[in-house]
């Protein structure tokens, strides 16, 4: 335990540094509205085209699920995906801070992860409790979200917050890998910008995994990005029964301790490569 | 003429700046080209499901889906630097520089960067326009031909406008980058014909931001031979005229309240 106090400091700072954007997230509400908005024309659009109509099941999705998935998808994406550990590891490569890593007795990595839990506490907290109840509470409202009994829903939302601490680290971890290969190059925007993509190809939220081609669907369930933002929301909209919510828990835990892994054998060679000129 | 060969010795030094890292330009470009597939699989993924979306085949959304990129990524190569003023440089008022020297600074901006990023969606959209073109069971016309063209040209023009106005409200805001996010995002709804939305956003889209105009119009004439092509082209010159004139309008008003910082 008396190691894990070291860095609770990180945990707190990224915590408070979350609430001093405040402005960015007014601008990331506004965007999010119009897109959220976009993507439901183009739903009902495309259930409208569809030859059963707006009571068609596409992929075993409704017009109705497939509008809850959108929301509680962007919601969840926004709560859980907030960290900056890729810019920070280039911002330590490019000016040399991180030789105060190597020579403090702080895991570098340990350090990142503290920071991830923080200000995924801090955003579920502060936004994540509202912006779920009052969503949940709406698709409730109208329908749009069946609940057959109540001792489900809570059975599902208890294990949805499971899946979403899992999915929080899986992002750290995915960013932390992508972040070391700033060692290799000084591309950070680029790294950036492809594993923002990759992410949200693979991770089902742009489009549910279900409406890929069968083969190619089969191989992206078991990846690591599945347990990122799919499974989560699917859980929390009752999709999954309890095996299935077991399975897809323990494939996201599986994967974590691998990509922990090959984070760490990454950094071990990243970090030969490193010269800092005094300081 | 003067002006055409600065911004060519402007370009040229901000070209050799980026080859100085040629391993970044290229994981750049990469990256655009590999988002912008995800977002083209997932869209004909949707589309495997249904035979037609409001009676466009697969064929006519990817031909749509390309051309919409078109402008987008003009505007990408020309404007980039306009981000920077939104976010950055006014507020830490690095900009003294530009404003010493006897040329317009709206001009400067415009030379100081060239985003070889844009080819990668340049590539993409062409690509898909050449493929899905073949597809097409549409007889070719010089007048539909014509009308792509304008709008590809000129919606970038409109979309640079709109770039150019919201980024020089950081002279008076200090910091315009997430009002001008705002602004660009709506880019995402160009890229589905006006037939998917309500009539209250389609006006938006013809008569306020003008993404349908310069996308969805031109590609519609081509399909279905819905508009005089010609005439068509000429609204969506004027109307780029007009809203170039006013953005430069509104960034000379703008940039008077600039202050330096300075140091």
């Amino acid at each position: 335990m008396r190691w894990l106090r070291r860095y609770k400091p990180f945990a707190r700072a990224a915590a408070i540094d979350m609430m001093a954007y405040r402005f960015n997230i007014i601008t990331w509400a506004i965007v999010t509205v119009f897109e959220v908005a976009c993507m439901v024309f183009l739903w009902l659009a495309v259930y409208q085209s569809s030859e059963g109509r707006m009571d068609s099941s596409i992929n075993g999705f409704t017009y109705k699920e497939m509008i809850v998935y959108v929301v509680l998808t962007t919601i969840f994406t926004f709560i859980a995906f907030n960290d900056d550990t890729l810019w920070l590891i280039n911002r330590d490569v490019r000016e040399g801070t991180i030789g105060n890593f190597v020579i403090k007795p702080i895991s570098y990595r340990g350090k990142f992860i503290a920071s991830n839990v923080g200000a995924f506490l801090m955003m579920s907290l502060v936004f994540g409790l509202p912006l779920y109840a009052a969503s949940l509470a709406t698709l409730i409202g109208i329908g749009y979200l069946p609940v057959i009994s109540a001792w489900d829903f809570i059975a599902h939302f208890l294990l949805f917050l499971v899946a979403s601490v899992l999915a929080c680290l899986l992002n750290g971890a995915i960013s932390y890998i992508f972040g070391i290969l700033c060692f290799y190059t000084t591309a950070a925007w680029g790294l950036n910008a492809l594993k923002t993509t990759v992410v949200s190809f693979l991770s089902g939220t742009l489009l549910p995994i279900a409406f890929f081609p069968p083969v190619f669907r089969d191989i992206v369930s078991y990846m690591p990005f599945a347990g990122m933002s799919q499974n989560p929301v699917l859980i929390l909209m009752m999709k999954y029964d309890y095996l299935e919510c077991a399975k897809v828990i323990l494939i996201a835990l599986g994967w974590l301790v691998l990509l922990e892994l090959i984070g760490k054998l990454l950094f071990n060679h990243a970090i030969k490569l490193v010269t800092v000129q005094g300081g | 003429m003067r002006y055409v060969k600065l911004y060519f010795t402007c370009i040229k030094r901000s070209m050799l700046s980026r080859l100085e890292y040629k391993k970044d330009a290229i994981i750049s470009i990469l990256s655009f080209l590999i988002s912008n597939a995800c977002a083209l699989c997932s869209i004909y993924f949707i589309l495997q499901a249904i035979p037609t979306l409001k009676g466009y085949t697969p064929a006519e959304v990817g031909f749509f889906y390309g051309f919409s990129m078109l402008p987008i990524a003009l505007d990408h190569l020309f404007s980039d630097e306009f981000w920077l003023v939104a976010y950055r440089r006014v507020q830490l008022g690095d900009m003294d520089r530009h404003f010493l020297r006897p040329v317009p600074v709206i001009f400067q901006m415009f030379a100081e960067t060239f985003q070889p990023d844009g080819f990668g969606e340049i590539i993409v959209g062409v690509t898909m326009i050449v493929v899905c073109g073949l597809n097409l069971q549409v007889s070719v016309t010089f007048g539909a031909v014509f009308v792509l063209i304008i709008g590809a040209i000129f919606g970038a023009v409109i979309i640079t406008s709109f770039k150019v106005a919201f980024s020089s409200l950081a002279f008076i805001f200090k910091r315009s980058g997430p009002l001008l996010q705002i602004v660009y995002n709506f880019t995402v709804y160009a890229k589905y014909p006006l037939a998917i939305y309500p009539q209250v956003v389609r006006f938006i889209l013809i008569f306020i931001l003008p993404f349908g105009l310069f996308i969805s119009l031109p590609v519609d004439t081509l399909l279905y031979g819905t508009y005089n092509p010609y005439l068509l082209s000429l609204i969506i010159v004027g109307v780029a005229i007009a809203f170039f004139t006013l953005a430069t309008l509104v960034w000379t008003l703008c940039a008077r309240r600039y202050e330096s910082t300075g140091s």
